[in-house]
């Protein structure tokens, strides 16, 4: 279906139609709110004794403590979710499509997908390069070129691609190649494929 | 939209605290509003009552209006990020009231004109928040991703990526229909 059309289905759908009544007497209501006198000041709450302090601490210290075992909980949930979102060519080539040569990455992490943008000028033509890390946390996905630079899990790192189709990360403190056959460096488990236009 | 003529004379009156001035504008964009804020709710009532608290803020802030953007863009940005945050608000509600609302629009008595209508604010109301707005203004309020993005607080990019995955989404979910 192309876009004009599906636009079309979405533009014949319309609103319940309220009654006559309300169209007539919604000016006025809001003209009566606007005559209101502003809300008084609450009232001083009283004094509490120190026993009413003791409790509400007590209560608060039980609340934080909740939170962050709920928290770490959640964080290990998501953590062990799959993401596999980018690993659908289709969705990667129609993002590529939306953006010719601007594209510097797609991200999927803990906070979504993110699209990073080239600030200006256009990027040479390349394969898409997709990457997966692991850092026993958390797992983080993107989709990108040979020569840019990403930040990813707190890491700085540069994506490069071989003449055989082969993939190499190099950050500040690791090197890592997609035909060393290791899995693992410095605590990340990477992988790593060239997606290649022809796959799409 | 076009402006009414009389626009600039209401909004003058109304800064000078003209109640019935402001009752004039109301009556001019309420229908604006409320069809906003339905797009943004699927309901009808909390709509009225977005609209309503659009209204009282916007009179409360005609001082920051500025005339060179159309009284009608800032009035809709004004439902907007109410509509965006009135849906944070329902969302610590939790299951309760998500189901609650779906059973409202399932229902066939909910008000919509037609079938189609119903199953479109059934799909709009399962995108997020920030979607559902981008479509929103792009396609029912004729917005450009430019407008819209200064709407939202955000940039062109951001706002094109919302669409196109607003429109992924909605394509599935809507299959079938208008066929």
């Amino acid at each position: 279906m192309k876009k004009f059309e599906f636009d079309s289905i979405l533009k014949k759908a319309r609103i319940p139609e309220p009654p006559a009544e309300f169209w007539e007497d919604f000016p006025g209501q809001v003209a009566r709110q606007l005559n209101r006198p502003p809300k008084s000041e609450p009232e001083r709450l009283p004094r509490r004794n120190w026993f009413s302090w003791l409790a509400w601490g007590l209560g608060t210290a039980m609340c934080i403590v909740l939170a962050f075992i709920a928290g770490h909980w959640r964080g290990r949930m998501e953590a062990s979710r799959p993401q596999d979102i980018l690993a659908n060519p289709k969705l990667v080539h129609e993002t590529l499509a939306m953006f010719p040569n601007q594209v510097r990455a797609i991200v999927e992490d803990h906070s979504g997908l993110r699209l990073v943008l080239s600030d200006g000028g256009t990027l040479p033509p390349s394969p898409p390069l997709y990457v997966r890390i692991c850092d026993g946390k958390e797992c983080s996905s993107f989709v990108t070129f040979s020569g840019q630079e990403i930040q990813v899990a707190g890491r700085q790192m540069t994506v490069l691609a071989d003449t055989h189709g082969g993939i190499i990360l190099t950050g500040n403190d690791f090197v890592w190649a997609s035909d060393q056959k290791i899995a693992s460096v410095n605590g990340m488990y990477i992988e790593a494929r060239n997606l290649g236009l022809a796959a799409l | 939209m076009v402006p009414p003529p009389d626009e600039p004379m209401w909004i003058e009156k109304s800064l000078a605290g003209d109640g019935v001035a402001f009752a004039a504008l109301v009556k001019e964009y309420q229908k604006m509003v409320v069809a906003l804020a339905f797009r943004m709710t699927g309901s009808l009532s909390d709509a009225e009552d977005l609209a309503q608290e659009t209204f009282l803020r916007a009179f409360r802030q005609l001082g920051s209006f500025r005339a060179e953007s159309k009284f009608s863009t800032w009035l809709c940005q004004i439902a907007i990020n109410l509509s965006l945050n009135w849906r944070t608000r329902e969302g610590r509600r939790g299951e309760v009231h998500s189901q609650w609302a779906e059973n409202a629009l399932t229902d066939s008595s909910s008000g919509f004109p037609d079938e189609l209508s119903r199953r479109v604010q059934m799909a709009l109301d399962k995108l997020p928040a920030k979607q559902r707005a981008a479509i929103v203004l792009t396609v029912y309020e004729n917005r450009s991703h430019a407008e819209a993005a200064e709407l939202l607080n955000c940039t062109e990019a951001t706002v094109s990526w919302r669409v196109f995955a607003a429109r992924q989404k909605l394509k599935r979910l809507l299959k079938g229909v208008g066929a």
